[in-house]
């Protein structure tokens, strides 16, 4: 069995991450996967898990996550060093680099990554935006991702070693760059929303692969025309 | 001043001029108020007793009627009630209710206000009671989530002072916690338990406590996170409803509500528990404001749901509805959904439910596709479901996913398509469930259907 740990899925949820795991525990019975609850230790603190995820959430929440993972952050390191899969998607990304700001507050994070983001919470500064962007796998295939934000804030950095994708269409971690998301090894960061898996059946295959599964999708058929459909979509919108 | 009058003389030009080429339905004109007066909105004189209704959903419905109720006993309303909810909407509302001089020439301005942007506009307009309905998850692209959605109602509230009478919902965990340390008088309507079963959802907007973090449980709830909750780790709870729904019984439409040792029977106008929340809403301001119970009882036994979100034709036995789902609003969404799987009929399902804006920002709006119950859907009483339109390949995704048969699902992506798949017999009912701002489109495809029905019995 795969030990996949959705990290607090109660406070992690606000756009249907958490389907991502659902559909992947349904692409493969081999997956064993665990929701940790906030009020509990994570299961990658004492076990050997296979892949961990962390979705987007409200802010003060996402606050509150720094502090209930910040005892494990030496943990974290260690596992994305030893090449655990760690996918943390939307706002769950900043969680991971140095310091959040928002105005004269600067909310410490776990600083496993150099980058920091800019928080402004007025309706005007929301961000929205799609983005088709380009992945390459460890063994060097190409795979389009296709994206969507709406966030409150953006990151800022040098991303030349660390970035997840190259943003073909879009915006990557601010208006200034096309470097999209945060990358080590098999860490996996993306501002993008909602459920990530579902948005991008090829990346789904690509980590069913790297846990060491069959590659089969659930529903794969449609799953891959509804994505096409999109891409399509995308391109031809961004025109 | 001379800035205040040179805009709204402009801006009553401007509404005259714009009213006979688009109708009435257009806020531009308040737009030319704001932008030579920016605080238009607080200089104009309003009426004695301004009333703004806001919150994620039943806001539209909840103005309705109460705009409605001043309207049948004779006094002149303002209300914006074509949605313009938001700055321009509120100053074309309230220059209507001026004349050249300022001076006001109704009685009463009823609002429906944007959750989003109330924070900015209410501390201009100073309404006497703000009503909240509840707090809900909706478009992630404007409205972010429901804890940013009542940091905005709480900064308005602030704002508001003392001045504004809270109106609240005592049965949302979210929306009863605001105008707290505000000074003013918070009012709670609420409702006993009233055995609808609603069903789990996948997505729980209030998850956890706001004061401590522990989990959130129910004694009962009515639908989503609206119920009578308390938290597992400390004192968080339900507050005291000064106004309780009581007897609640939505198949024959009534109910009773208690107040201070007095109980009265209040006739709904929907069998839907969330249409109960919207009466229950009105009924606690119009006590407020003094009107007797027999004057509520009256007044709402001549109400029914606005023709806007739902209207129905029938033909050789099959009723054909148009019903509005709001798309991207997971809540209302879910609910609607969770009603077509409890209403017994056996139905066919139309999907009509791809924002307008979408066509520009496609792909995105997976995301709520995965925070709505279509679990509900597998319901064997619904025959089929035709989603139709730019997204209905990730409907139909999801549709699978929720466990529907794939024989049950059909795509169109045309929906001009849509009538040639409808069944004509076997079902009693077809529902064209339809994003809100697609009213029309959803009456043309559900006459498209009706006629195709009468082609096909004439053949």
């Amino acid at each position: 069995m795969k030990i996949v740990e959705n990290l607090f899925p109660e406070l992690c949820n606000i756009y249907g991450e958490s389907y991502s795991m659902t559909y992947l525990s349904r692409c493969n019975p081999e997956i064993d996967l665990r929701l940790t609850n906030h009020k509990t230790t994570p299961a990658f603190v004492t076990e050997d898990v296979d892949m961990i995820y962390l979705g987007c959430s409200p802010e003060r929440k996402q606050e509150q996550i720094i502090q209930l993972l910040r005892p494990y952050t030496d943990r974290l390191r260690q596992l994305i060093d030893r090449g655990v899969i760690i996918l943390a998607t939307g706002n769950a990304l900043e969680i991971f680099g140095r310091e959040i700001r928002e105005g004269d507050r600067v909310i410490p994070a776990l600083g496993i990554f150099d980058s920091y983001a800019v928080r402004r919470m007025e309706p005007g500064e929301r961000h929205n935006s799609r983005y088709i962007a380009t992945f390459l796998t460890d063994e060097g295939e190409k795979l389009t991702l296709l994206g969507h934000k709406s966030q409150f804030s953006f990151s800022y950095g040098d991303f030349s070693r660390d970035a997840f994708a190259t943003v073909e269409r879009g915006v990557g971690m601010n208006p200034e760059t096309k470097a999209e998301g945060l990358r080590r090894n098999h860490f996996f960061g993306t501002y993008s929303l909602g459920p990530y898996l579902i948005l991008n059946p090829p990346f789904t295959k690509y980590l069913l692969r790297l846990l060491g599964l069959d590659d089969a999708l659930a529903f794969e058929e449609e799953a891959m025309e509804a994505y096409r459909y999109r891409w399509n979509e995308l391109t031809r919108v961004s025109n | 001043m001379i800035r205040f009058f040179i805009a709204l003389w402009a801006a009553k030009l401007a509404d005259k001029l714009f009213s006979l080429k688009y109708g009435r339905e257009c806020d531009t004109a308040g737009l030319v108020a704001n932008k030579l007066c920016p605080d238009f909105m607080a200089r104009v004189a309003k009426p004695k007793l301004v009333i703004t209704i806001t919150g994620t959903n039943g806001k539209s419905t909840t103005s309705t009627l109460v705009a409605n109720m001043f309207r049948s006993r004779g006094q002149r309303v303002s209300f914006n009630d074509w949605g313009a909810n938001i700055h321009a909407g509120y100053s074309v509302n309230l220059l209507r209710g001026v004349d050249l001089f300022n001076r006001c020439r109704v009685d009463v301005s009823v609002l429906e206000a944007d959750e989003l942007t109330a924070c900015d506009t209410m501390p201009m307009i100073r309404p006497q009671y703000m009503l909240v309905t509840n707090i809900c998850k909706d478009s992630l692209r404007r409205n972010g989530h429901p804890e940013y959605i009542y940091d905005r109602l709480k900064k308005a509230f602030e704002r508001l002072g003392d001045t504004t009478v809270a109106i609240l919902n005592a049965n949302d965990p979210i929306s009863s916690q605001l105008a707290q340390g505000t000074g003013t008088r918070r009012v709670y309507f609420g409702m006993e338990d009233t055995h609808t079963d609603p069903f789990e959802n996948m997505v729980n907007d209030a998850g956890v406590c706001p004061c401590c973090g522990g989990t959130l449980r129910y004694r009962y709830r009515h639908y989503r996170h609206l119920g009578d909750f308390y938290c597992s780790d400390c004192s968080f709870t339900t507050p005291k409803a000064d106004y309780l729904a009581r007897n609640v019984d939505l198949a024959a439409r009534t109910m009773t509500v208690a107040e201070g040792g007095e109980e009265y029977p209040i006739p709904l106008m929907s069998d839907t528990v969330f249409h109960a929340f919207n009466t229950l809403s009105a009924v606690t301001l119009f006590r407020e404001l003094g009107f007797t119970p027999r004057e509520i009882a009256d007044y709402l036994s001549t109400q029914k749901v606005p023709g806007i979100r739902e209207t129905v034709v029938e033909y050789e036995g099959i009723e054909y509805y148009t019903y509005a789902a709001k798309a991207q609003n997971i809540s209302a969404a879910s609910t609607v959904f969770e009603y077509m799987a409890k209403e017994p009929s056996k139905k066919d399902v139309v999907f009509l439910l791809d924002e307008m804006q979408d066509s520009n920002h496609p792909s995105e709006t997976i995301s709520w596709l995965y925070e709505t119950d279509y679990e509900f859907l597998n319901a064997p009483q619904i025959k089929k479901i035709i989603v139709a339109g730019h997204m209905c390949y990730n409907h139909r995704l999801r549709l699978l996913l929720a466990g529907v048969p794939a024989e049950k699902i059909v795509c169109v992506e045309e929906e001009a398509d849509v009538p040639s798949v409808v069944d004509t017999e076997g079902i009693d009912k077809v529902y064209v469930l339809f994003e809100i701002d697609f009213v029309s489109k959803a009456r043309r495809v559900r006459d498209a259907i009706v006629a195709r029905a009468k082609e096909v019995k004439g053949k």
